[in-house]
Parts: C-alpha cells; structure tokens; sequence
C-alpha cells in the first residue's frame, strides 16, 4: 500500500487514527528511493536512525501535521552525528557534532530525516555536476541535469520518494533547480529562517528554504523553520504566523508588475509565451499586470560575481586541513598543510571562485570591486523595493531555458552564473521568491514562474501562487 | 588587453587564496579567470546614484547578543573532527623553522 501519494491531511488522519505507522511512510520512502537510486539523488541514507525514529514516535501523540513525515535535507545543513558533506572531497569525513537550527525544528515536529542530499560542491554551481559524487539526474529525463545547487534536493521531490525537502538558496539555488523539474522552492526573506548550521557560502545572501510537491505543502514546512534564533543574528524578530492563511484567497483586483528584462530575448520563446498564457488567464481574473522597468537588476549576475565570490573566498578560508576535515598526509610545514590540503580538497569550480573572490577582496580591490557592488547592491534594493509601493508582486520565468543536458560541456566559467540571471535579483534585494511549475515545454520538460513578493510576505506570495489557474 | 592572465598573475591569486595549482591547472586558470575577472569589470559600466552600500539585508534586527556565557561543547566533541591530536590538543606541523631567528 502507497501512502505519500496521498493527501497530507489524509496521511495525517491515517497516523492519528493508528491506521498506519510512522514506519510505514520511512519503508515507503527508502523503497522509492532505492528504486529511484540511478537518480543520484542522495549523497547519505539516514536508514538505521529513520527507522529508529520511526519505531520510537508509535508510542507518541500525533501532535501536528507533519508528524512522522520523512524528510531530505540538503548536504549543507549540519545534521548532528550525520555525515555532512557539502559535496566536497574536504569534508567527506566530517560528522557534526551539533544540529542546524533547521534541523532542530524539524526535529521538535517529529519529522524523520531520511537522508542528505546531493548538490553542487559548496553550493556553488547551477547544475550540481560540481558535485565530488556526481550529478543528480532529473526525474523527468535522466540524461537531462536537475539544476543546482540544491539539484538532490529537487530530484528526490520531482521523483516523488518523499514529500519534504530543504534546500538552500544564494543565487537561485532553490528556485532553479525547483522550475526544472518541476516543483515548488521558496526562498524566503533574508533573515526569516535561521542560517544556523548552515555551512557559509555568501554569508549576506545564503538562505534555507522549503521544497516541496506543493504550494500548501511548502507552506507548511516553513512555518516548521522559521522564527528568530539567538545564533544568527541576521535572523529577523517576527511573530510567527501560518503561512498558509491566504491559500486559495481571492486575488482580484491585485497588482502585478512584469520587468521588461524578465521577458527579453533572453529567455527562450517557449517560456516566455508559456509566462504569457499564465499572465493572460491572471489578467482574465481580474488581476492587474504591467511591464515596466527596472533599473540596476540586469547588473544582478555582476553584483552576485563580486559578492558571492569574495564571501565564498573569505568562508572557505576556514578549511585548513587542522580542526575537521580532509587534511594533506604528509605536510612538510604549515604552509604545505594549507596549501596542499585545500588543492587536494577542493574542486575546480569552488578553487576557481576562491581565487576570483581573495582577488577581489585583497587590498586596493576591495574599494574598487566590493565595495562598489555593494553601493550598486542598495540602489539596486531600492528600485526593487519602489516596485512594491505600487504593486503586490513582481513575476516572471525562472529560467531563462528549461533542464539542458547532463554532458553539455562545462568549460565556460560564465555559465553557471548565467543560468541564474532571472533568479539573482531576489537574493541580491533580500526579498522572498517562489517558483511554481506552469507548464512544459516540446521536450516535456517542467518550465517554471517566479513570484517574488516584498519582504517577510511569504504568505501573500502562497495565496498567488495557489490560484487555481496553477493546477489545471 | 590579453585575453589571459599571466602566469605570474595567475600564481598570485592562488596564493591569496591558499591554493596550490599545478603546471597544468596554471594554464587553465590563465583563460578562465580572465573571463571571470572580465566579467566584473562590468561593475564600472553601472551608474550608482549614491554612495549608501548595503551589506546585507537586514530589517530591525542588528542587536548583537548579551555577552553572557552559555552552552559549551567538550574537549571530547570539539576533537572529534580534528584530524590529528595529542591528548586536548591540535597537533600541528612546526610553524617556525630552525635558525631563521624571529
């Protein structure tokens, strides 16, 4: 019998009513996933704890809707005595010793984590074929990438083994990977989710966020995560609330705005008619839609290089083959360890980013590059924060082409950074951004719609994207 | 401007960032991280209207918290990842060399 095809309120009511076990949905879920295996969805099986776990909640109340649901968390989020990997060769021996905020939450909902998935190494790419154990592949074409980072993450929801995943998101790295195979990723507000265990790429932009099979799903699982947390003073003072509350609300008489550049050549033909069709079915319901302009957002991909890069330079700077980690055999000095443990650790992509960004960052630079990014980073926030003194959302696609292939080549530097050209304003300005699937393009494969709302609107952005027209 | 990085060029940035590359790697980079270094140069191409930079995107929320003592790992858990260690301590290779003088 199948279960996490079901209902969630269904599933709920099955547990409540002692109908099934919580051991039911791990077996079903390792069952998918092991059927599922050539997808390479997962870098670690959390097997023997899950079903622990599993056995440990029958003798609890089912106290909440998400109770004794299995989970993936994505490879960067620590995971108490769990192997944590970031898919890299320097830390694919490392074993946390503590619990992300995240994972504590999830853990106060007697959720079960089934294991960590696959991403690009550090997080950085668009593809995840960064990673040291290889690339996921995209349910809906295997010889097709998932995207990236979180592309394990994406795979193992697109493929239906469980219903509940966490990603994390500095450029796109939820939502990208979301619209090519086909799912719903929210990257929430700066600062609404803990970043607590997180393992640092770009400090100012990094951000954990759902995904899922489902708008409502989605909600729920961030209402699990977010809240301020003592340990990351960047996490935002805000009441909790449901983020569900506006789902299936009306949406008359809204306001949306549509930049130009989100609908320029760009993007391909096909995506941009199929944003066009869903625009068109919004506008027929009422809802207002203007193309407009939007200064500095096609400056994005540059700021994002500067940036991400010069953080990732300065994070990355911990791994010194001393504290954790992979550490170089036979150094024959200090400078040897460093040095030939980070060239035998890392991969090309993250050595590739950590120079571009120590350059960027080493003397006069830092006031040229950085510093200038930065100054363009806030007039490029306040363009985008105008924007909603006027309208409730901004929309556009996601990708600028849906999933390409697993061995198109990877030797232009430029590419990862240009496959998150639609998705970078988001990170850049701080603000939520949700992709919803609306359609597919000749190949059959997912194309995808992103919602960015203002800051801490989360739920007004699940009622639009919960508007029937989506389901159809 | 070349299209490439010197060799030299390209040794220096590997050394800001800890990073030992081979003959081979050197000559890859010389391309790559021109085009990257390129690319940020676009930087100069965008008008910025004032001077404000914005670190991050935070909202009523910079409070630093009270200096107090809290929660602390064990010796124990702290050395579990630690590649090489003696009793409590991380072993490390010599840092200073003999008859160089300080």
């Amino acid at each position: 019998m199948k279960y996490l095809n079901k209902d969630i309120k269904e599933i709920n009511k099955l547990l409540k009513e002692k109908k099934i076990k919580p051991i039911d949905l791990v077996e079903e879920a390792f069952d998918n996933i092991e059927k599922n295996k050539d997808l390479n969805a997962y870098i670690t099986l959390n097997k023997e704890e899950a079903i622990k776990r599993a056995k440990e909640l029958e003798n609890e109340e089912v106290d909440n809707i998400l109770f004794g649901l299995p989970i993936a968390i994505k490879d960067n989020i620590v995971t108490e005595d769990l192997k944590t990997t970031c898919a890299s060769h320097i830390l694919d021996n490392f074993i946390p010793i503590y619990d992300a905020t995240v994972v504590k939450k999830i853990k106060e909902k007697n959720m079960i984590i089934i294991g960590k998935t696959n991403m690009d190494e550090f997080a950085m790419g668009s593809s995840s074929r960064t990673s040291y154990f290889s690339a996921p592949h995209n349910p809906w074409n295997k010889n097709k990438i998932s995207g990236g980072s979180s592309g394990g993450s994406a795979t193992t929801i697109a493929a239906r083994d469980v219903l509940f995943a966490l990603g994390s998101d500095t450029g796109g790295s939820i939502r990208q990977p979301a619209s090519y195979t086909g799912i719903v990723g929210m990257k929430p507000t700066y600062g609404r989710v803990s970043r607590f265990g997180l393992v640092a790429f770009a400090s100012s932009l990094d951000q954990i966020g759902p995904m899922t099979r489902n708008v409502y799903e989605n909600a729920l699982l961030l209402n699990a995560i977010v809240g301020k947390d003592e340990k990351d003073l960047t996490s935002a003072n805000k009441d909790d609330e449901d983020f569900t509350r506006l789902i299936g609300k009306d949406i008359k008489k809204m306001k949306i705005a549509v930049p130009n550049f989100f609908m320029s050549e760009i993007v391909n033909d096909e995506i941009r008619n199929k944003v066009k069709e869903t625009i068109k079915v919004l506008e027929k319901n009422d809802v207002k839609v203007d193309y407009i302009d939007v200064k500095y957002i096609d400056n994005a991909v540059t700021l994002y290089q500067i940036i991400a890069m010069g953080e990732a330079s300065s994070n990355l700077a911990r791994f010194d083959g001393i504290r954790y980690g992979h550490s170089y055999e036979n150094p024959k000095n200090i400078d040897d360890l460093y040095l030939s443990t980070r060239s035998e650790g890392f991969g090309e992509e993250v050595k590739r980013r950590i120079m571009v960004g120590s350059y960027l960052l080493s003397g006069e630079n830092a006031k040229v590059y950085y510093n200038k990014a930065l100054s363009i980073r806030d007039d490029m926030r306040k363009e985008l924060k105008k924007v909603f003194d006027k309208y409730d959302f901004i929309i556009g696609p996601t990708t600028t082409t849906t999933a390409y292939n697993l061995d198109d080549p990877m030797d232009d530097p430029r590419k990862s950074f240009m496959d998150d050209v639609l998705v970078i304003p988001v990170n850049m300005a701080g603000l939520p951004g949700l992709n919803i699937p609306i359609g597919f393009d000749s190949n059959n494969m997912p194309i995808g719609m992103q919602i960015i709302g203002n800051s801490f609107e989360e739920a007004k952005i699940y009622q639009l994207a919960s508007f029937n027209i989506y389901l159809q | 401007m070349s299209d490439v990085l010197t060799k030299k060029e390209v040794l220096h940035v590997a050394e800001l960032a800890r990073i030992k590359l081979t003959e081979k790697e050197v000559e890859k980079y010389q391309k790559e991280l021109k085009e990257l270094l390129s690319d940020v140069e676009k930087i100069n191409d965008a008008d910025n209207y004032d001077d404000d930079i914005l670190i991050a995107c935070w909202e009523d929320n910079t409070k630093l918290r009270e200096d107090k003592p809290g929660e602390m790992l064990s010796p124990k858990e702290v050395l579990k990842n630690v590649p090489r260690h003696s009793g409590n301590y991380i072993e490390v290779p010599v840092v200073i060399s003999d008859g160089e003088g300080a």
